[in-house]
């Protein structure tokens, strides 16, 4: 009981003393060098605007999402002037910074004594200034080192600046309770308000942030490069669910962010299944057809065309190289306002194709039988030709996009019909967007997803990875466009309102 | 008779003993950098088993090849096949083989052949390794899919990818098929076979996952050396399985003892008797007396040595039509792998005398191989 006591009167300490930081946002300390932003810290594509943070929270980065009163604790004791910084302490710990559910612990979290003897004794080498002791720093710091011996605390002070935070704390929940009624009556514009004003009690809260954002982006909705699509939009981001690209024919949806697992344990280079996170993304409805690769291109380099295809123009573009897609994806992005139109990461990919994590095999669930979905060796014959025997390739083709029922999010074709290039390097999992394997420039095998009209309906496993060379034309190898979500105006431009 | 020093026996012997040491071949063999593992091998009840370049798979050395004896052979729509007493022959050969330990079938002309060689094996699924090649035109994916559903699975599948210098785009097409099917899980080991030393060595460079190639090899044939290949199929542990290893039955016709009623294809090759009279009587005089060296072994057996004794060769894939071929195939294995002075003297005396008769010792049908095994 005592301990509970002292631990809460601890805590509160803390809280008050990190009072005059949240009443300074704009102190200036010292810039210690030790930048953590969120790519350096390995943060997977949290967006938000930054919002006049103060100076130890910009050094802090992504830390400072979730452990305020640590980084409070940290600026207080001047440890910020003494060029420190989480990493220090805890070493990178991507793994923690990348999965907010928290299932995974830093890198390094040293306890007792080990923090005396590991940690304070680098800088502090002949030990406490104060008592000259070089062990069991915390039997009076706190573990972020606080409390400052030098000037105690004492209980008046406390009392008067803990009623302060708490009141401050109780005007911030009011604020984001107020803003979320607005929110749910689709009033965004004072929502908006709300927002900011709950920011400027808790500068830097994400949550706030995230969903200031989100109201702005509902307040003005358009996209550069994007026709926004009727009046259906992503709850948590506010960004709008289709899209269609300006003066190209292609629809796009959005992939909310969010983490799932890829992978299957079931096949050999498809293992471990692991959980990664993915940001925001737009990805094609459909596999960009011949047509749409004729506007971009002037050419079609498509084996099924021809007299014997009269819908080629709806057919999916096949034989195209992961170079040949490059060269198209330049060319749109000269051409489309705001650019950013790429090759969907293999997540992106596999994320999609599940929509957003549910494990289908394709013909393991009768209710989802493969031929309802997906053009695969199946049901791809070309008319006339069932009746032959030893078929050669020539007798399967794959059909104009759209003609199966699409996947939960509304993708169609994901599965079979051509085989789909994706930016990813292969390389054996873990999936690490970061470690190079999303680079264009390295040369290597480049992943293809999906199975195709020439495949076996066990080929047709989201989950299942093929690659081929960059360079290399297979008619059965097509694509579909991804884009990253294009650049969301600043935060204080806003002026539109929709409701 | 002394022997012939020449570069080939020189470049293949040293490799061997660099394999069989472990130590990376070097010089013109090699790289500096390469670093092949040797390859792993185990003997059991008198049979040697290999391991298939860089898979879990052990090949017997001795193989059954896929050549069918054309006294029974019936033209089909795709191939051609055996009449019922050609495959209850061919049936008991291939149970004959098992029994002695070989452990891998290969089958070329599907149409036929692959039923009655899955009600063979069926038993014994599990400890046989079942071959087969693309059958022509159909589908590399379904043609693998049939074979799956008769086998359960294929343990070794291969297109044949003609003699060309380097793959075409239909051959990757193929190969990307393959690659698909071993993913999931239908084959265990997907390879090419081919008569081109050039189109192995483009094989090499373009076709990713390679895990085996077939390709012609016996000790006749002056491009044995094959120096562009071996160092880079060794280094990139891509298994070796030599098909005609007795020259298409062409070596069953240099020798003298050959039993009565050996049945080669090569029936206009005629060294010893009828009315082509020796034209070389010098060489083979030379042969004739070097196999009276050798009492225990026939030329076709010292021949077949000389496959096995290759150590980077998985596995030698002749085609048997009687019983006593399987009989004299299997002892070769019982001695000691290494070649005695006599067996070489015998093969380099084998070896002038075709070279010698030009492209007229191998078969009709097979005189254009002639062309690829000369420098």
């Amino acid at each position: 009981m005592t301990g509970r006591v002292v631990l809460r009167t601890g805590l509160l300490a803390t809280a008050v003393l990190a009072l005059p930081l949240i009443f300074m946002p704009d102190r200036d300390f010292a810039n210690t060098g030790a930048v953590a932003s969120d790519d350096k810290s390995g943060a997977t594509h949290k967006s938000g605007t930054v919002h006049s943070i103060p100076g130890e929270f910009k050094q802090a980065g992504v830390c400072a999402r979730c452990h305020v009163v640590s980084v409070l604790e940290w600026s207080v004791s001047g440890h910020v002037a003494a060029e420190t910084n989480c990493r220090n302490c805890h070493g990178e710990s991507r793994g923690h910074v990348e999965n907010e559910r928290n299932e995974v612990k830093p890198d390094h979290l040293p306890r007792g004594e080990a923090i005396a003897r590991q940690i304070c004794a680098d800088c502090h080498q002949t030990g406490c200034p104060t008592t000259l002791r070089s062990q069991s720093c915390q039997k009076c710091h706190h573990v972020h080192a606080l409390i400052n011996p030098s000037e105690p605390a004492t209980s008046t002070t406390v009392d008067s600046r803990l009623e302060q935070l708490l009141s401050r704390w109780k005007q911030f929940e009011n604020r984001m309770a107020e803003a979320e009624q607005y929110v749910s009556l689709q009033k965004f514009q004072a929502a908006q308000v709300v927002y900011r004003k709950a920011l400027e009690l808790i500068p830097g809260n994400h949550s706030a942030q995230r969903d200031l954002d989100m109201c702005i982006r509902r307040l003005n909705p358009e996209l550069p490069g994007f026709v926004v699509v009727g009046r259906d939009f992503d709850s948590p981001t506010g960004l709008p669910r289709e899209v269609r690209v300006v003066d190209l024919d292609v629809s796009m949806l959005l992939g909310s962010p969010g983490e799932f697992d890829i992978g299957r344990d079931e096949l050999p280079d498809s293992r471990p299944a692991h959980t990664v996170r993915v940001a925001a993304f737009y990805l094609g409805q459909y596999e960009v057809t011949q047509s749409q690769w004729q506007e971009v291109m002037g050419d079609n380099p498509s084996v099924h065309q021809g007299p014997d295809f009269p819908d080629a123009s709806r057919m999916p573009v096949d034989h195209v190289s992961w170079h040949d897609c490059q060269e198209f994806l330049r060319r749109l992005n000269a051409r489309i306002s705001g650019a950013g139109f790429r090759l969907p990461t293999e997540a992106e990919w596999e994320y999609a194709c599940l929509a957003g994590g549910v494990k289908m095999t394709a013909g393991s669930d009768p209710a989802s039988s493969p031929d309802r979905f997906a053009w695969f060796r199946s049901n791809s014959l070309l008319l006339g030709r069932s009746e032959q025997s030893f078929l050669p390739i020539d007798a399967y083709a794959p059909r104009p996009v759209g003609m199966k029922q699409p996947n939960r999010w509304n993708f169609y074709d994901m599965r079979g019909n051509v085989a789909e290039w994706c930016s990813s390097l292969v390389r054996p999992y873990l999936y690490d967007a970061e470690d190079g394997r999303e680079s264009v420039s390295a040369s290597g095998m480049r992943v293809v997803r999906g199975g195709s009209f020439s495949d076996a309906a066990v080929s047709l496993n989201p989950a299942g990875r093929h690659s081929e060379r960059p360079h290399r034309r297979l008619r059965w190898n097509g694509f579909r466009l991804a884009r990253d979500v294009p650049h969301v105006p600043p935060t204080g431009g806003v002026t539109g309102d929709s409701e | 008779m002394a022997c012939e020093f020449s570069r080939r026996r020189l470049l293949c012997q040293g490799a061997n003993a660099a394999l069989a040491a472990g130590i990376p071949l070097t010089g013109a063999l090699a790289d500096t950098n390469t670093n092949p593992k040797p390859i792993d091998e185990y003997r059991r009840s008198g049979m040697l088993y290999r391991r298939l370049g860089g898979t879990d798979l052990f090949v017997s050395a001795l193989s059954f090849g896929s050549h069918i004896n054309s006294a029974h052979r019936v033209k089909v729509k795709h191939g051609s096949t055996l009449d019922k007493r050609g495959q209850d022959r061919r049936d008991r050969h291939i149970a004959r083989a098992m029994d002695y330990g070989v452990n891998m079938v290969d089958t070329y002309e599907n149409a036929g052949q692959w039923q009655p060689l899955a009600k063979l094996v069926s038993s014994r699924r599990d400890r046989v390794l079942v071959s087969m090649c693309r059958q022509f035109p159909e589908f590399v994916g379904a043609n693998i899919d049939d074979a799956a559903r008769l086998f359960g699975h294929v343990d070794l599948y291969r297109i044949y990818v003609g003699d060309g210098d380097h793959v075409d785009d239909r051959i990757l097409e193929d190969w990307d098929a393959m690659r698909r099917a071993k993913q999931a899980g239908k084959v265990r080991a997907i390879g090419i076979s081919t008569h081109s030393e050039r189109m192995m060595v483009s094989a090499l460079d373009e076709l990713e996952g390679l895990d085996y190639i077939m390709f012609p090899y016996n000790f006749i044939h002056a491009r044995a050396d094959y120096i562009d290949v071996l160092p880079k199929a060794i280094r990139q542990q891509v298994g070796l399985i030599a098909i005609k290893p007795l020259a298409a039955g062409s070596i069953v016709k240099l020798d003298p003892k050959a039993p009565p009623g050996s049945t080669p294809e090569n029936t206009q090759v005629q060294l010893y008797r009828g009315n082509n009279r020796p034209l070389l009587p010098a060489i083979v005089e030379k042969l004739t007396e070097s196999l009276k060296r050798l009492p225990d072994e026939s030329l076709c057996q010292a021949a077949l040595r000389f496959v096995y004794s290759q150590s980077f060769i998985t596995s030698a894939m002749p085609g048997m039509f009687q019983a006593h071929e399987v009989d004299d195939n299997y002892a070769a294995l019982q001695r000691q792998l290494e070649l005695s002075q006599v067996e070489l003297d015998v093969l380099d005396a084998a070896r002038m005398l075709c070279s010698a008769r030009g492209p007229g010792w191998l078969p009709a049908h097979y005189r254009w191989l002639d062309q690829h095994w000369r420098v």
